[in-house]
């Protein structure tokens, strides 16, 4: 898989959650203060990921979602250990 | 397999009447899905508005029902004594979408399933049949506080 699609991927899958356009949705704009995600969404976020990509992400990893960029960091990770 | 009855089920639920939207569990597999069953009689008190002459079991009691069977398959995942703690729980989000009218005499199987389940939280797929078919299904996420 591109590493490009991955971000994309993502980007997609945030913009579903939050109903914005992918286009929106700024590499480092923080989920909370500027796209209103709250910890419900974030949750749907995290299994979204694991769902599309088949991988578990722990439970801790969630307060780490705070930015696109930084998702994309974690999905990453996790996809290469699933691998 | 556990199953179970409405004692148990007040013992884990915070609600109570009139607002109790399952009567039994047939089954229960801790982590992987939840069976629980709602008879709906005629005598059910919504059904005098809704609609007078025309009864027909409001969706959002349908939600609740899935919400509730939720819940138990939430607390039988967990190895703590959560379910005697009577938390408060908040639904977060609801995608559901409704086949067919359920009407007085029907026997609501809910069926539960997590998508993802987490200290605090959880996104759980929910289908409620009639007879085998298919009367509303979704996704429910709820957190506790």
């Amino acid at each position: 898989m591109q590493e490009q699609d991955i971000e994309t991927e993502i980007k997609n899958i945030i913009a579903e959650i939050v109903e914005k356009n992918p286009g929106e949705i700024m590499p480092d704009a923080k989920f909370v203060e500027d796209l209103g995600v709250d910890s419900m969404m974030a949750l749907e976020i995290l299994a979204a990921i694991e769902k599309k990509y088949k991988i578990t992400i722990p439970e801790d990893k969630l307060m780490e979602l705070q930015t696109l960029n930084k998702t994309i960091e974690i999905a990453k990770e996790y996809l290469s250990k699933s691998k | 397999m556990i199953t179970f009855d409405i004692q148990e089920i007040y013992n884990i639920l915070p609600q109570r009447f009139p607002f109790i939207m399952i009567d039994k569990i047939i089954e229960l597999e801790p982590q992987k899905r939840i069976v629980a069953i709602k008879n709906v009689s005629i005598n059910e008190n919504f059904f005098v508005g809704h609609f007078p002459g025309n009864p027909i079991m409001p969706g959002v009691l349908i939600i609740e029902a899935m919400a509730q069977a939720a819940i138990i398959l939430f607390c039988y995942n967990k190895d703590s004594d959560i379910k005697n703690t009577k938390t408060n729980y908040y639904l977060g989000a609801v995608k559901v979408r409704f086949l067919e009218p359920v009407i007085p005499g029907d026997i609501l199987e809910i069926i539960i399933t997590p998508v993802k389940i987490i200290s605090n939280a959880a996104i759980v797929k929910a289908t409620a049949k009639v007879q085998d078919k298919e009367v509303a299904s979704g996704e429910l996420s709820f957190a506790l506080k």
